[in-house]
């Protein structure tokens, strides 16, 4: 299911939307790449359940703007490290907000860093 | 090799592609009218009987038929003659054809629209007795009628249909009225189990891309329907309220919204869906044979309406379909109808609209900001985005028109596309000029082109603003894509969205004077 959205996402965010009419989306990040935030992060019914909300709130009657998705976590439990000790694949960085809630956002290679 | 192409030759070979596909699917899936009609009429030439068996306490069974083919000849003994309607009944007591007489409904040869196929079984008001000696006797004797032919003008004329059996007596009292319904009431002399049947649906237009097929109202409201080729012949309902055979514009049915009734689907050979209502000794029940029309429905029972599908859209379309009637109801005309429904539509989203396009405009004063921040953030997108979002922030104007609007429009999109297709009262309907049939294309394809152009010219007029030099090129070449798309399109959706754009540009002129005023008020 969760996949299902998720491809399906993918299909909206590289033909629709052009149908549709690009860059109308009034936030950053656009509706469907928080959505697939939220599905990636979160509870699936959360995560729809956000999204949902964000599309509806995606009109002129909201001012929009930077939202990053917000979810609850419980990092208590302790991770274990990879069996190979190589560096894991940062996709998301959860930003601490309060004690149990983070930001979620998306990790972009910085190309100045790299040289 | 696709690989090869630049930007511009993949958006050209995508758009011949889907004209190709649109243009090849009309060909193959979209069944011609005519085409249909005269295949119906040599399958009916070749009338014969069978006498279809039931087993025992089930529902019957056409797979357990024994084919007993010509019994006897085919023999109209009654005729029911209204101004709208004719009705004849066959020796076997049941309505063997149903031929709408409104000018409206007059195939292409001029010829009275009939509804049934007479060689599809069982038909309207055909009993079934659960006892295999008792129906093959009943298949092999004839009813006779109190009349042979009946007028129907403004008040409801009955018709008693009798069979004698070896011992047994079946009393068929049908009451017709004018408006295409009825009441039967079936009795028999000694309690025996049987089903009657609504008949097997119309067959005038059967297509692809609608509803055809039983639809069954439940004792709970829930609409259930089987399509054609689905039947698995298991489907039972205790106290359902309406059992319909459709195709896309017609309709047998059985209703009773105070009692309901017990449903069998029985499935013939191609696993289409057959109607069965267990009877009792003293049975009635109400029936409607002939077009979907609201109207029409309305008049006889406002809940029968819901024998009109717009399948999975329903929710949308129906208030659409509610809508459009209301304004034909003043116009008189269908387009017309949908040129009003998209200005209100269109009212409805002003304040939406208007907030967003003046937005947009503040947009043109930031312009060298942004040049400057999609030069930094060449190639990442998202990134860009970020701090586009941060820049509108700042100044206060968000030019993006948010995707709650654009998400709307999809569902009123399809709604009235559903409509097109499936409400019976747009069929043939004429607008103005050349166009004779808003529910097919365009035949000249003069609105697809006008909407392309419409299209084309409010992209012109209206500030933009992209971080992706390919996206550009995908929304200037989508008038065009757009185009071909349309021209299979039922012809009152084009004029839909022709209509909406031309709103869109007007909206945009006067926007865009509006700042061009302001701006001269500051310089």
């Amino acid at each position: 299911m969760k996949q299902l959205i998720l491809r399906l996402l993918a299909i909206y965010q590289k033909f629709l939307t052009a149908v549709f009419g690009y860059g109308s989306c009034r936030y950053y990040p656009t509706c469907s790449e928080y959505a697939k935030w939220q599905i990636e992060s979160n509870n699936f019914f959360k995560a729809l359940f956000f999204s949902a909300l964000r599309v509806l709130k995606c009109n002129q009657f909201f001012q929009g703007g930077i939202d990053y998705p917000l979810i609850k976590k419980d990092f208590s439990f302790p991770r274990l490290s990879r069996y190979d000790n190589k560096a894991i694949k940062i996709k998301y960085w959860y930003i601490p907000k309060d004690n149990d809630s983070f930001y979620v956002v998306k990790f972009f290679e910085d190309k100045e860093l790299k040289k | 090799m696709i690989d090869k192409l630049n930007t511009q030759q993949r958006v050209i070979l995508a758009t011949v592609l889907s004209f190709l596909f649109f243009v090849g699917y009309d060909y193959l899936f979209i069944p011609k009218k005519d085409a249909l009609q005269t295949s119906q009429n040599k399958v009916s030439s070749q009338q014969t009987h069978q006498s279809p068996a039931t087993t025992q306490k089930e529902a019957p069974k056409t797979a357990t038929v024994s084919p007993e083919k010509n019994l006897h000849e085919e023999k109209i003994i009654s005729k029911i003659i209204s101004p709208r309607f004719d009705i004849a009944i066959d020796s076997l007591g049941r309505i063997e054809q149903f031929t709408l007489k409104d000018p409206r409904y007059k195939t292409k040869t001029g010829e009275a629209l009939k509804l049934f196929n007479e060689s599809f079984l069982p038909r309207p008001l055909e009993i079934r007795f659960a006892n295999t000696q008792i129906n093959t006797e009943a298949f092999s004797n004839e009813y006779s009628a109190d009349s042979t032919e009946v007028e129907l003008n403004k008040t409801p004329k009955t018709i008693t249909l009798t069979q004698k059996l070896q011992d047994l007596i079946v009393t068929k009292k049908i009451t017709f009225y004018p408006a295409g319904n009825y009441i039967a009431k079936i009795s028999l002399s000694k309690p025996q189990e049987y089903f009657i049947s609504p008949g097997f649906r119309p067959d005038v237009i059967v297509d692809g891309y609608t509803f055809h097929g039983a639809l069954i109202k439940e004792a709970d409201d829930t609409l259930t329907l089987i399509n054609d080729k689905d039947a698995k012949g298991e489907e039972r309902f205790t106290g359902a309220k309406i059992a319909a055979s459709s195709d896309r514009y017609y309709t047998t049915a059985f209703y009773n919204f105070d009692k309901g009734f017990d449903v069998a689907i029985s499935k013939d050979e191609n696993a289409n869906p057959l109607i069965f209502v267990k009877g009792a000794q003293n049975f009635e029940i109400k029936g409607f044979i002939g077009a979907k029309e609201h109207k029409a429905l309305q008049g006889i029972d406002p809940r029968l309406t819901d024998i009109i599908e717009y399948g999975f859209f329903t929710f949308v379309a129906k208030p659409v379909f509610l809508l459009l009637n209301y304004l034909h109801g003043i116009f008189g005309n269908w387009g017309w109808a949908i040129v009003v429904t998209t200005i209100l539509i269109r009212l409805a989203l002003y304040p939406l609209t208007y907030k967003g396009m003046v937005s947009m405009n503040k947009l043109k004063e930031l312009s060298p900001k942004i040049k400057e921040l999609q030069k930094k953030y060449k190639g990442e997108p998202q990134k860009l985005n970020a701090h586009m979002m941060e820049l509108y922030k700042k100044h206060g104007a968000n030019p993006m028109g948010g995707c709650l609007p654009i998400l709307l429009q999809v569902p009123i999109f399809f709604a009235i596309y559903r409509v097109l297709q499936n409400a019976s009262e747009l069929q043939s309907a004429p607008w103005i000029l050349w166009i004779e049939d808003l529910s097919l294309k365009d035949p000249y394809f003069i609105l697809p082109l006008l909407m392309g152009a419409t299209m084309f010219w409010h992209q012109r007029i209206t500030p933009t603003n992209f971080t992706d030099p390919m996206q550009e090129k995908i929304m200037k070449f989508l008038p065009l894509i757009f185009t071909f798309f349309f021209v299979t399109f039922p012809a009152g959706l084009t004029l839909y969205w022709f209509v909406n754009n031309i709103f869109s540009i007007a909206q945009q002129y006067y926007v865009n004077s509006i700042f061009k005023k302001k701006k001269d008020i500051k310089a």
